[in-house]
């Protein structure tokens, strides 16, 4: 039986690297961790949020805004990965994306 | 298991001077911390709330609030939201 007060993932390994936090409601903000604790609540140190299209608060824009040194309520965090490990891609999800990957399929099998 | 800087420490050592906070919805407050708990609800005096609704900013004053912790996202410790645009 696996303990249940740890963790399934050590922030540790994140101390001191930009990362970026996504939260419930769809706030984005990009800092360097400084600190967290077994709750995930975390501290970042020159953090910045991105703005959110006003008319869909789930698509952010380029736009920030600086906030500093913050600390980040674990209860709202959705989602925490290095800056650097994210890029944008073509929406897979649509009709044709997903009829090309059935095909892609069937052909390889 | 925590690292370097426990992030209810930093909450801590706010507690006298100015904080910011950001709701999960559109909702900011800036006030003096007086004190909070493990949920971080929080008491908070001289607050200014303010709204973006509907792309209007709208600030209201209030004297000594306790402000439900569970829609806080970020805290802004001696943060100021006046000198940052939205």
């Amino acid at each position: 039986m696996s303990k249940s007060k740890e963790n399934v993932v050590d922030l540790g390994k994140y101390i001191d690297q930009r990362v970026r936090v996504k939260f419930q409601g769809g706030r984005e903000v990009d800092g360097i961790l400084k600190g967290f604790d077994k709750l995930d609540n975390v501290v970042l140190d020159d953090c910045v949020e991105y703005i959110r299209d006003p008319n869909d608060l789930y698509r952010v824009t380029d736009r920030t805004r600086t906030l500093g040194l913050v600390v980040c309520r674990g209860t709202q965090v959705s989602f925490l990965a290095p800056a650097d490990g994210m890029e944008e891609i073509a929406n897979p999800f649509t009709d044709e994306a997903v009829a090309e990957e059935e095909e892609n399929i069937r052909v390889e099998s | 298991m925590a690292g370097r800087l426990q992030p209810l420490e930093l909450v801590d050592k706010c507690i006298g001077s100015r904080i910011w906070i950001v709701m999960k919805s559109e909702k900011e407050l800036v006030g003096t911390l007086r004190g909070f708990d493990e949920y971080v609800n929080m008491v908070l005096d001289d607050v200014t709330e303010i709204e973006f609704v509907g792309g209007v900013r709208r600030e209201t004053q209030m004297d000594q609030i306790l402000l439900n912790g569970a829609h806080v996202c970020i805290l802004v410790p001696g943060g100021d939201p006046t000198a940052v645009g939205p």
